[in-house]
């Protein structure tokens, strides 16, 4: 269907929209139109992904002097695909109505891991290591060294990319990563280089969120991208914490350990240099001296790697004169490591600011600000010249010198953090040097400073006011749309005591006591006697489930549960995780039904759906707070307090409200779903609580449903699954109108948007 | 009086569970509690434009008598299967016992099971059921395929008891051992009526819905608390419906739309020529034995026309040579499913009080109470159906 929103003309691949996809159109246009950044929460299920790729490439149609292109951020390879395969179908209908003339490139861009399409190199077991082998075929010493000796092997394909040379592009089209890798292969080159050549011109591109917001791959990949673009965060609800961690170094005694190994075999090869070929390590100390740039002016397969400090704060000088020469360099490395090994010997806990721990290495082993600013540059032009394939080898040596530049670059927003052991391990020595960012917005402001648009889009980005306090940047538009339903097909439940009317908790002082465990443990059993298919749990950290479950085998409870259904756990290695879910997956198809017990912040809770039978229940055992007695959290609570004067309290309860939030939401993933949700903490009934979760939860939570007791909530359950068991109208007869056709738009015009609010 | 009878004996007998259950568990539900908890009776109300209580569901009643009216007028002309073998399999697991439905799931399902069978016989007497329960995680055979409503009856009033997990794959498997001998033109059917929210099986329950569906045993479902999804995907395979039922009325009113015969599946719906017995009444007062209950007896019953030999009563097969043996009338009956009658058109009371007929044509009843109207109307249809 086709139909216009003010001026432009909006094609859209389906003969119906949901109306709440419609306002989304709307307020996104307006926000295009104000070139200015926006905040939009709409919930999962309801087609975000398609409402923002077609208003945004209609936009660009209908605007042909000025076009925008679209930078598409999405956190997982299986999210980057989706949304191509909904682009790919889009971009057919738009061919279809308007002709060749709207031809527009389109790809997907990932590592090499995913790209990769040479079998020798794509077979090494991490992206680290398929990186560094492709390096090995591709570096261009090596090339230079296969001319002249054919035994050294080099990468086919990267040949032929480079032999096609200026031919090597892209029909204009849409490749997801699958089509980026048979097109490659079809012509013989190599799918990552073309792909990285081709991001220039391509009209949209799908990429992870490091590829603009960790300074270190953004300098390789976004640079060039032009202003006139249009940036788009999909599930942006933990952009914060992504901001944080980019511009985030910790450090252990095995790093160091492994950066002394690195420096050794450098100050090794140095020696065999000086000996054959002196003339290379001359000829960088005056490219150093000359303060070239390394970026820039080398061949394409080297630049692989980029300063981790922001664009803006990277001094454009000369290296400074002391650590020009490699061997002063490495000596002054060596001093670096041995101070930090000295930091990591202490007993307490310490916390200092950039300033004082630039200060103390100044005056302990002389290593002033500026030449720790160098340290990653240096390491870099070092590494060309040694001609260091294997990089994978040298991650501890990068990841002192990361620390040593955003040191030296920032005085601001950072703490360095050294723990002698872990919290709730005080006997295991384990001590850790961590840089910690506090400050979300340095990642994120070269974004939205360089682009014009700026969309951060979710389905659990509430409260939405606080997202540009935290991210420091003034939204033209900020506004959370509801679900339309033709049935209340979500039913959350707040549930604050057990069958015997005595609170749940798991707040600190409540959280171990018997009575609470048991209220939980029974509150489970009975919803597996009356829930089918598949429950999910949500715990608020490991230690606690390990313990409850625990408790409930000891009581018996679990071995009762397990009669009515089969249990599974989520545990921190990966393979079992999905080896579980697997298996929670297989014993809810054939009927035996299943509980998955995981916990919130994890891996299950963040990526993996359980929609339809998969999850007919989601129950949240406790607020999903941080652990409030980490210094890191800590620090960085402070930080926001001084800065953007956001009170502690009302960031904890954010953040773990929309964990919350984010772990509910998994059990709903289109409309023809249903599910409900169980928030078992009687702290979700007190309205600070409950207010920050978003709109689309809270317009179905009902009043009667805030304050129950198990046996109500076990009611409420049975009436919900017979009532949603039920055959139903899908698009909506009665009364309230859920589906709008091409003619339903035309008569109302623009009178929708007011219709819905 | 049979039937009043086994209510007793079970009540009774689920009081004495009721009892052991409660000592067991501490839950200690006492009957205000139970109201509270339970029951909700307040929760039926509901408020009209002006706030005054009116009660549920006098809308949805109608519009579901509309709809079936509207139904049975779509599925005119459909090749039907006339002579249907049906399993009826209920689940006496332990989910059984709960009391959502009062006094409990096992006792209402087998009350829908009674009517439903008779209902079933009048509306096919050329039919035939089985019984078959679930409980223990194995499948149970109550009563073989057979023609004789009371017999089916008798043999579920005694086998009420629940206990353990119900598993689908093994009832499945039974079943279709069960229906696999059966003549090609009979329709291979099965009606679960499942209580529990999981199935424990012995093997993987995918090949045996497949074998199922591969010889063509229609499979619906009816459940009594909430959607499984694997009952769903089991329908869905075998052509079977799938429904969950809210309360008592809507559990009789779905168990009871199984009663007229399902559309015929095209591929499978081959014309076939059947032997057929027209048994003669024997007169009053001849006394012989019955082929039956083995005993001898006086007047009434029929003599099989190849054999001559008594049975008590039809549609059924004949113990001696097989033969089918069923009534003109039970023919008939059966035929109506192919050539329904059209929906009446409903007419609106007109203001002229001349013009509408004060009676019914059919059975003289008064017709201008209104409200009433629309029951009339299906107490019409049923009498010509008859």
């Amino acid at each position: 269907m086709k139909f216009q929103i003010e001026d432009v003309t909006v094609y859209f691949p389906y003969d119906n929209i949901y109306p709440e996809q419609y306002a989304y159109m709307v307020e996104l246009k307006r926000a295009l139109d104000a070139k200015g950044h926006c905040l939009l929460e709409m919930p999962t299920g309801t087609g975000k992904t398609i409402a923002l790729l077609s208003l945004i490439t209609s936009y660009t149609l209908s605007k042909p002097s000025n076009p925008v292109k679209l930078l598409y951020c999405t956190r997982t390879v299986h999210e980057m695909e989706k949304t191509l395969a909904e682009l790919k179908l889009l971009h057919n209908y738009q061919l279809h109505h308007l002709g060749p003339s709207v031809r527009m490139l389109a790809l997907g861009l990932s590592s090499r891991k995913n790209l990769c399409i040479n079998p020798s190199v794509v077979s090494a077991e991490n992206r680290d290591s398929v990186d560094a082998a492709c390096r090995k075929l591709t570096a261009s010493w090596v090339r230079a060294m296969a001319i002249e000796n054919p035994n050294v092997r080099t990468c086919s394909f990267f040949d032929n990319y480079e032999k096609a040379a200026s031919d090597a592009i892209l029909p204009p089209g849409v490749y997801t990563l699958q089509d980026l890798r048979a097109f490659g292969k079809e012509k013989g080159w190599c799918p990552y280089f073309l792909a990285r050549h081709m991001v220039q011109f391509a009209n949209v591109v799908v990429y992870s969120y490091q590829y603009l917001l960790d300074p270190k791959v953004a300098g390789i990949i976004s640079k060039e991208m032009q202003r006139e673009s249009v940036v788009v965060f999909d599930e942006a609800h933990n952009i914060d914490n992504v901001c944080i961690e980019a511009l985030s170094v910790s450090v252990r005694s095995q790093t160091l350990e492994g950066a002394m190994r690195n420096l050794n075999r450098m100050s090794q090869e140095i020696d065999r240099l000086k000996a054959t070929d002196a003339g290379r390590l001359r000829a960088e100390y005056n490219r150093l001296v000359e303060g070239l740039a390394q970026r820039g002016n080398l061949p394409i397969g080297d630049t692989w790697f980029a300063n981790p400090a922001l664009p803006d704060d990277i001094l454009k000088e000369a290296v400074p004169g002391n650590i020009r020469r490699a061997e002063h360099f490495l000596s002054v490395l060596r001093r670096l490591i041995q101070y930090f090994k000295g930091r990591l010997q202490t007993e307490n806990v310490e916390k200092e600011g950039p300033v004082s721990f630039v200060a103390s290495i100044n005056t302990q082993v002389g290593i002033d600000q500026k030449m720790l600013r160098f340290c990653y540059d240096r390491l870099h032009s070092l590494m060309l010249t040694l001609e260091i394939t294997d990089t994978d080898e040298f991650l501890h040596i990068q990841t002192i010198c990361d620390l040593a530049t955003l040191v030296g670059t920032y005085t601001r927003g950072f703490s360095i953090i050294i723990e002698p052991f872990d919290e709730r391990m005080p006997h295991i020595p384990d001590p850790v040097l961590q840089l910690c960012c506090h400050d979300a917005s340095l990642a994120i402001k070269p974004v939205f400073e360089r682009f014009q648009s700026v969309v951060i889009t979710s389905g659990t980005l509430s409260p939405i006011d606080l997202y540009p306090r935290l991210l420091n940047f003034n939204p033209v538009v900020s506004q959370s749309f509801t679900m339309s339903l033709t049935r209340d097909c979500i039913c959350p439940m707040v549930l604050t005591r057990g069958s015997d009317q005595l609170p749940v908790s798991t707040k600190y002082d409540l959280r171990s006591d018997p009575g609470v465990e048991k209220n939980y443990g029974k509150l489970l059993l009975e919803m597996v006697s009356v829930v089918p298919d598949g429950i999910v749990c949500f715990f608020v950290s490991y230690s606690y489930m390990d313990g409850i479950v625990n408790s409930w085998h000891e009581s018996g409870i679990l071995k009762e549960i397990m009669q009515h259904k089969l249990v599974f756990i989520e545990t921190q290695d990966v393979v079992e995780t999905t080896l579980a879910l697997d298996n929670y997956r297989r014993a809810c198809d054939c009927g035996r039904g299943a509980v998955f017990f995981s916990v919130a912040r994890g891996k299950v809770a963040e990526g993996i759906d359980f929609d339809r039978h998969y999850g007919r229940l989601v129950i949240m055992f406790g607020v999903p707070f941080q652990y409030t007695l980490s210094r890191i959290l800590l620090a960085r609570l402070e930080y926001l307090r001084e800065t953007f004067q956001i009170k502690e309290g009302d960031f904890l309860t954010f953040d773990a409200l929309r964990q919350a939030a984010q772990c509910v939401g998994r059990v709903i993933r289109s409309k023809a779903d249903y599910g409900m949700m169980i928030f078992a903490d009687k702290r979700y009934s007190r309205h600070d609580k409950r207010s920050k979760l978003p709109g689309w939860i809270l317009s179905h939570l009902r009043d009667a449903h805030l304050n129950l007791s198990t046996d109500m909530a076990v009611h409420i359950a049975r009436e919900f699954l017979r009532k949603m068991a039920q055959p139903y109208d899908k698009t909506g007869a009665m009364g309230k109108k859920t589906l709008l056709s091409q003619e339903d738009l035309q008569k109302t015009g623009n009178g929708i948007g007011e219709m819905l609010f | 009086m049979l039937r009043k009878e086994t209510n007793g004996e079970e009540r009774r007998l689920n009081r004495d569970e009721e009892d052991e259950e409660e000592e067991e568990n501490d839950r200690g539900h006492d009957a205000w509690e139970r109201t509270y908890a339970d029951e909700r009776s307040w929760e039926a109300l509901q408020e009209d434009e002006s706030g005054l209580l009116r009660p549920i569901d006098n809308k949805t009643l109608y519009h579901a008598q509309y709809r079936r009216r509207l139904r049975t007028a779509t599925a005119a002309r459909i090749q039907k299967g006339l002579i249907r073998y049906l399993y009826i399999v209920i689940d006496l697991s332990r989910a059984a016992t709960e009391t959502d439905y009062k006094p409990n799931r096992m006792v209402v399902v087998a009350r829908q099971v009674e009517a439903f069978i008779r209902e079933f016989f009048d509306q096919n007497p050329l039919s035939q059921i089985g019984l078959l329960t679930l409980k223990d995680g194995v499948a149970h055979c109550l009563t073989e395929l057979g023609g004789s409503p009371e017999s089916h009856i008798k043999a579920l009033m005694g086998k009420l008891v629940c206990s353990g997990d119900a598993s689908l794959q093994n009832g499945l498997d039974l079943v279709h051992s069960l229906l696999n001998q059966i003549p090609s033109y009979g329709h291979r059917e099965v009606l679960m009526l499942y209580s529990a929210l999981s199935t424990c099986d012995p093997g993987d329950i995918m090949e045996t819905i497949q074998k199922c569906k591969s010889s063509k045993i229609r499979c619906s479902v009816i459940g009594l608390s909430a959607e499984l999804y694997i009952c769903k995907y089991l329908c869905l395979e075998t052509g079977g419906s799938y429904s969950v039922s809210l309360d008592e009325p809507h559990l009789k009113e779905l168990v009871l739309e199984h009663a007229p015969p399902p559309p015929a599946i095209a591929e499978f719906a081959i014309s076939n020529l059947i032997k057929m017995g027209f048994p003669q009444r024997a007169a009053e007062g001849v006394i012989s034995i019955c082929s039956c209950h083995k005993e001898a007896k006086v007047g009434g019953g029929y003599t099989c026309p190849r054999c001559k030999a008594r049975v008590c009563e039809l549609p059924t097969e004949c113990c001696i040579c097989g033969l089918t043996l069923v009534s003109s009338p039970h023919l008939a009956r059966s035929y109506h499913h192919l050539f329904p009658i059209t929906p009446f058109d409903d007419v609106a009371v007109s203001s002229d009080p001349h013009k509408v007929p004060k009676n019914c044509f059919g059975c003289q009843q008064s017709l201008l109470a209104p409200g009433k109207r629309l029951l009339f109307l299906l107490y019409v249809i049923m009498i010509r159906d008859e």
